[in-house]
């Protein structure tokens, strides 16, 4: 048996390329400047397919599918921009920005936010679907951060990273569909956490203004994750 | 030399910053101003919104019954109708009372943090709706500004574009915020 | 035949406001009232927001004066956090609200009412706006334009952006300042300085034209209020609170602005979403003060800048007593406008002012806050209530145009009974009346927390209901 990986040849968007077996369509299109947009994906942490922005047409397919969870095969045929797909994303970030309550002129993250600039680069500046308004809480107890519900899109990279990373588990996901809500342990306040260790990871890689550090509102806010590959490599000993 | 277009500028529940944005262009004003009559306008005496009008700008949500008949009149009597800032496009700091609706803001502004003759105003004011919405939500919209407020270039570069003839796509050039 | 004459919308002025005039049978001007027709609720759905996301929002109150909640809020979240904030983050705020004085005064006088001031009150409606005055008086616009723009970029150098600059914050401000910017600054003084005296010199020459409407613009006797230091001089960003009356005794000095609701009364009335803030101890509506411009000058026979002491006293001289007209808030604006950018210019010239430390931080340690900065338009407070970790569970805003509601609702019916008598309803009578509200230069988004605006028209109808006349106003 070869240890090595397998090498696999594709086409995306016309040009043909290879990649590992066990790549990604993402991952392959990435080390190819081929760029798609995502949200929920971030380096250093699993991928679970959850904000769709990915989606790309793979000729064969019925339906569009998610780049950032699925492996390239040999012959594939990818499209990763076209009318079709440009409406479907912009139509997904309208959803999210309808889904719950993102004032982007009064928030922490305003200028430092993921879900702001993929508005700006998929050109979307309206939302055709109704505002949904929710009634959702914000959750001040923890000395350092504050957990904004209305601001969040349930990436889960919160939660990802405190198990992958931390270890902690603190962050998870409650509810199905629209009465889903990250918690933090039994959907307790999160100041009264048993598991938080205050590492501040869920900081870092939450693309918006959800989880924020409280002195730092007002200050222009920059995220750092990039630490996440290397965290990942000292903690697997394996390459990312 | 191209004609002289007719301008009407709006404001619904905002702030005015939108406003004050268009005047943050300064000089540039007064240079574009041999491209437009300003017909209708808070900075203008003229009180009846004109029969045809070829660009109004509109700042703000729709939050009153007296915002919607009169955006739903501007829509009417208006060529391009140009939704200006995050309260016109997305409701913004405007529509933050839908969560909770008119009611506990009564309760808050007239009963609790007032010390004389608590009652809801209702004589010549316009009945508050419940929900604050935007502009495209009512009427349909023909250029969208992003911004909280945007920038006066943005605004300058949208008067040009529209005061001749075209309708300019602000996505990817203005961001929410 | 009695009749009710209605002006809606009230133009050239910030925000939704109209006016209702009651006559009688004999054709006299018995009410008038002044309705702000929206209502936005600030002081309701900011509940449950982390407090010190409260500036930010706050300055939505307002594009205009968005400073000025910036700075009040700030202050009270400065409370909240029981810090002292470093020396020059205070003053690097004065800088920005004296900033945002001057180009809201130039806003009100140039673009708003100098349309009236200089083509006079029964000009061509058509041609009564800024766009015209630039062109019939290319010099008076330039200087109008520039000073408003100076005031801009002051803001926009220390802040980054001109509207809704959210560089103050709790405990300071986000960034400091640097050399480049300071000399920057300085270097547009002079520039400043000449546009304001010209207009100064040139509507001090041309007020004797407007003799018959200073006696009748909302000229009647009130209290008056504003912050003022230890010197008993006009402050516009400490200080405690003074109230004067028409006499110009201190009825109510070394207030401190933290207790504010012990002397601060607000009533409602069924016609306006504005409230009316009153002087409890003389109870609604013999409790009636003003705000503002004409306020601060009545407060102090002199301020501590050269150039704006000399025409302060100039101003106060026009009377041995307070000044009662609020005309005079048009002259009042351009004194201040002077004795802003010379503070602004002071407040450079200490090297302390690139001190880099402009932020205290801290947590809760206070439940509760107040803020309190003279705005353009008067005195201006923020009031939070947070609960352990600082999420407001109640605020209450006073706002400097509220202040001065009672005042112009009485202006309006003094104006109204000079101008309207019996049958005629002339344009020019129209603007005079609107022109008096325009002396307050109110800040109607402001006073409702909200905004709007509303179209004019005028009905004379009989008691039967049919319509007799209708003026509209194009």
């Amino acid at each position: 048996m070869s240890a090595e990986p397998n090498i696999r040849t594709l086409c995306i968007d016309g040009v043909d390329i290879s990649a590992r077996s066990d790549q990604t369509i993402l991952e392959a299109a990435r080390e190819h400047n081929v760029s798609i947009p995502t949200l929920c994906h971030l380096d250093g942490l699993s991928e679970v397919g959850a904000c769709r922005l990915c989606l790309v047409e793979v000729k064969g397919a019925r339906r569009l599918l998610p780049a950032c969870v699925t492996q390239v095969t040999e012959g594939m045929e990818v499209t990763t921009h076209s009318p079709k797909i440009d409406r479907y994303r912009t139509m997904i970030l309208e959803l999210f920005f309808a889904e719950r309550n993102h004032v982007c002129s009064v928030c922490v993250a305003n200028g430092a936010c993921e879900l702001q600039s993929l508005a700006l680069t998929l050109g979307m500046t309206h939302v055709e679907i109704p505002y949904q308004y929710p009634q959702l809480p914000v959750d001040a107890s923890h000395p350092r951060f504050t957990v904004d519900h209305n601001r969040c899109v349930l990436c889960t990279r919160c939660v990802r990273v405190c198990s992958e990373i931390e270890g902690a588990n603190t962050w998870g996901v409650m509810g199905r569909g629209g009465q889903s809500l990250v918690i933090t342990d039994l959907k307790e306040p999160w100041g009264d956490s048993e598991t938080c260790t205050s590492c501040g990871k869920c900081v870092q890689v939450c693309p918006t203004g959800a989880i924020f550090e409280k002195t730092r509102a007002g200050s222009k806010v920059r995220k750092h994750p990039e630490f996440l590959p290397y965290l990942r490599i000292m903690r697997e000993g394996e390459q990312v | 030399m191209s004609e002289v277009k007719t301008l009407a500028t709006v404001w619904l529940d905002g702030c005015s910053g939108c406003h004050m944005s268009l005047l943050d262009m300064d000089e540039r004003l007064i240079e574009l101003s041999s491209q437009f009559q300003l017909v209708y306008s808070p900075l203008v005496d003229r009180k009846i919104f004109p029969e045809r009008v070829d660009v109004t700008l509109v700042e703000g949500a729709v939050a009153s019954e007296d915002d919607l008949k009169k955006i739903r009149k501007i829509r009417e009597h208006t060529t391009v109708l140009v939704s200006l800032g995050d309260c016109a496009l997305t409701g913004n700091v405007s529509a933050m009372r839908n969560t909770c609706g008119p009611q506990p803001v009564f309760l808050r502004v007239y009963q609790e943090n007032a010390d004389l003759h608590r009652q809801v105003p209702t004589v010549g004011v316009p009945a508050l709706l419940d929900r604050v919405r935007p502009v495209h939500e009512v009427v349909p919209v023909d250029v969208y500004v992003p911004g909280c407020p945007p920038s006066a270039d943005t605004i300058y570069q949208v008067l040009s574009e529209t005061l001749a003839g075209r309708l300019p796509n602000l996505g990817g050039i203005a961001h929410f915020g | 035949m009695s009749r009710t004459i209605v002006i809606d919308p009230v133009t050239r002025l910030e925000g939704h406001g109209k006016i209702t005039l009651q006559l009688d049978n004999a054709g006299i001007v018995q009410d008038a009232t002044f309705h702000v027709t929206q209502l936005r609720g600030f002081e309701k759905f900011t509940e449950g927001r982390p407090f010190y996301e409260m500036p930010n929002i706050t300055a939505r109150i307002c594009g205009i004066c968005p400073v000025s909640h910036l700075v009040a809020s700030s202050k009270a979240c400065d409370a909240i956090l029981a810090v002292r904030i470093p020396p020059v983050a205070a003053d690097l705020r004065r800088i920005m609200n004296y900033a945002q004085l001057i180009q809201s005064h130039a806003l009100s006088f140039f673009y708003l009412s100098s349309p009236d001031l200089l083509l006079g009150m029964d000009a061509n409606p058509e041609e009564r706006s800024i766009l015209h005055v630039a062109r019939s008086h290319p010099a008076v616009g330039a200087d109008g334009i520039a000073l408003r723009q100076f005031g801009q970029r002051i803001i926009e150098m220390l802040a980054g952006r001109r509207i809704h600059p959210g560089w103050t914050v709790p405990g300071g401000v986000n960034e400091p300042l640097s050399a480049e910017k300071r000399d920057q600054m300085l270097s547009m003084i002079p520039a400043a300085l000449a546009a304001v005296e010209r207009t100064i010199t040139w509507f001090r020459g041309s007020m004797e034209k407007f003799a018959a409407e200073i006696e009748v613009f909302a000229n009647f006797p009130t209290l008056f209020m504003g912050l003022v230091n230890d010197h008993g001089l006009a402050e516009y960003y400490d200080g405690s609170l003074q109230v004067i009356d028409s006499e110009g005794n201190i009825i109510a000095g070394e207030l401190d602005p933290a207790r504010y609701r012990d002397f601060i009364g607000e009533a409602v009335e069924p016609f306006t979403y504005m409230k009316f803030p009153y002087y409890k101890p003389l109870g609604y509506p013999g409790g009636t003060y003003r705000v503002g411009p004409l306020a601060r000058l009545n407060l102090a026979g002199r301020c501590d800048t050269p150039l704006a002491d000399v025409e302060w006293r100039k101003f106060r001289a026009m009377s041995p007593r307070p000044l009662l007209s609020s005309f005079h808030y048009h002259y009042a604006r351009l004194i201040e406008i002077l004795h802003a950018t010379e503070k602004i210019e002071a407040l450079l010239a200490n090297p302390a002012i690139l001190d880099k430390h402009v932020r205290a931080t801290a947590s809760v340690n206070n439940l509760e806050g107040v803020g309190v900065a003279e705005a353009p338009r008067g005195t201006l407070i923020h009031h939070y209530k947070v609960d352990e970790n600082g999420l407001i569970t109640w605020a209450n805003l006073i706002i400097a145009t509220g202040q001065n509601n009672a005042a112009m609702n009485r202006g309006i019916l003094q104006a109204a009974r000079h101008y309207v008598q019996g049958d005629q309803v002339a344009e020019g009578m129209l603007n005079r009346v609107e022109a008096v509200v325009r002396t307050f230069d109110p800040c109607l988004s402001c006073s409702t927390h909200a905004m709007g605006r509303m179209p004019l028209c005028i009905e004379l109808r009989a008691p039967d209901g049919s319509l007799v006349r209708e003026v509209r106003r194009d």
